[in-house]
């Protein structure tokens, strides 16, 4: 039932004019997805820097809070041009994009990143003022971060792999397979 | 020099061979381990350069934060490099005719002699010894120039 809403949700998209023009636009197309890629740097070259820091691999000299506070905006910034242009990818192919496997794995390892994300802000918050000049965060911090890094290079990962269309539900697939890609009969 | 040779020797040798016929290990370990290390190597150039251009960490000291990104700057350019080479020589003869591959080669040299033989020099010592102005402008140049390194990379994708 999803599956047919979201199919139907996509094919919608689809027939807009703005989403024929990104698509059919060479440039504007290939700009935003380098834009998309571009900002890896900063969004997930600032995550990288916070986290490595609570592991006590990067900076361990400098408060750890002082990194996360610091680093905190630019790495919001890089997110937010990573999810415009990320909605715009998906508007120029969103038929293609909704039944790729890999896409919908990405989905669900950004939401679990993200409720990672809170609960290690909840947690640092908390306790920061006894541990926070120390090399290293307390253990459940250091899950998180180690957790943070898995989830984004997932995130990566997929990303790239919804270029390759080995499982499209034009392919052969095992019945789970075909679901979960959100494949529906014709 | 005739490069061509080397290039489809390079498409027929062990890393060409594996990248040519295991799509998911090229994907994996060449095009996403590559995107991953773009991630820490921008971070990287970021961190340190946005600190010597007084944007971000004003409260610690630009010689920390420029001497740990350079640490991890190190890693991630081993890891682009490893990476880069696994992902190329899988396309070997199909890079030698890119033009954005030849910019990216470029670019990327113009990077790697720039922190090595410039930006790290200067910036070994205390900062408060160098102009501000030629910190600042050392600062916008290694950011112009990764991210050209990064939009070439990306650019050699959409051109053929």
């Amino acid at each position: 039932m999803i599956n047919e809403i979201l199919v139907q949700f996509a094919e919608w998209l689809y027939a807009t004019g703005g989403s024929r023009a990104i698509e059919e636009s060479f440039y504007l197309y290939n700009w935003i997805e380098t834009t998309h890629v571009l900002t890896i740097m900063i969004c997930l070259g600032m995550l990288a820097f916070i986290d490595l820091r609570m592991l006590g691999y990067a900076m361990p000299t400098v408060s750890a809070s002082k990194i996360a506070d610091r680093l905190n905006i630019p790495m919001m910034i890089g997110f937010s041009i990573m999810f415009i242009t990320g909605l715009l990818l998906f508007y120029a192919k969103p038929t293609y994009t909704n039944q790729s496997i890999w896409f919908r794995i990405k989905m669900v390892l950004l939401v679990v990143a993200f409720f990672n994300a809170i609960r290690f802000h909840r947690h640092m918050k908390a306790s920061e003022s006894t541990w926070t000049n120390e090399p290293r965060a307390p253990l459940n911090l250091r899950v998180s971060a180690a957790l943070s890094l898995g989830l984004w290079a997932g995130v990566v990962t997929t990303g790239r792999l919804i270029a390759y269309d080995w499982y499209h539900c034009y392919r052969d697939l095992p019945g789970w397979l075909s679901a979960a890609a959100g494949c529906v009969a014709e | 020099m005739e490069l061509l040779p080397f290039f489809e020797w390079a498409e027929t040798s062990f890393l060409g061979y594996i990248g040519k016929t295991y799509g998911g290990v090229y994907a994996t370990f060449g095009q996403s381990l590559h995107l991953m290390a773009l991630a820490v190597l921008g971070g990287s150039v970021l961190v340190a350069d946005l600190r010597l251009l007084n944007v971000i960490m004003r409260d610690v000291p630009s010689e920390i934060v420029a001497e740990q990104a350079h640490k991890w700057f190190k890693v991630a350019l081993a890891v682009i490099l490893s990476s880069g080479v696994f992902m190329a020589a899988a396309v070997a003869q199909r890079m030698y005719h890119n033009d954005f591959f030849w910019a990216k080669m470029s670019a990327l040299f113009v990077g790697i002699a720039f922190v090595f033989v410039i930006k790290r020099p200067l910036l070994k010592g205390s900062h408060a010894d160098i102009h501000p102005m030629v910190i600042k402008l050392v600062a916008i140049a290694s950011i112009l120039v990764w991210f050209s390194v990064a939009a070439t990379g990306r650019w050699i994708g959409f051109s053929g």
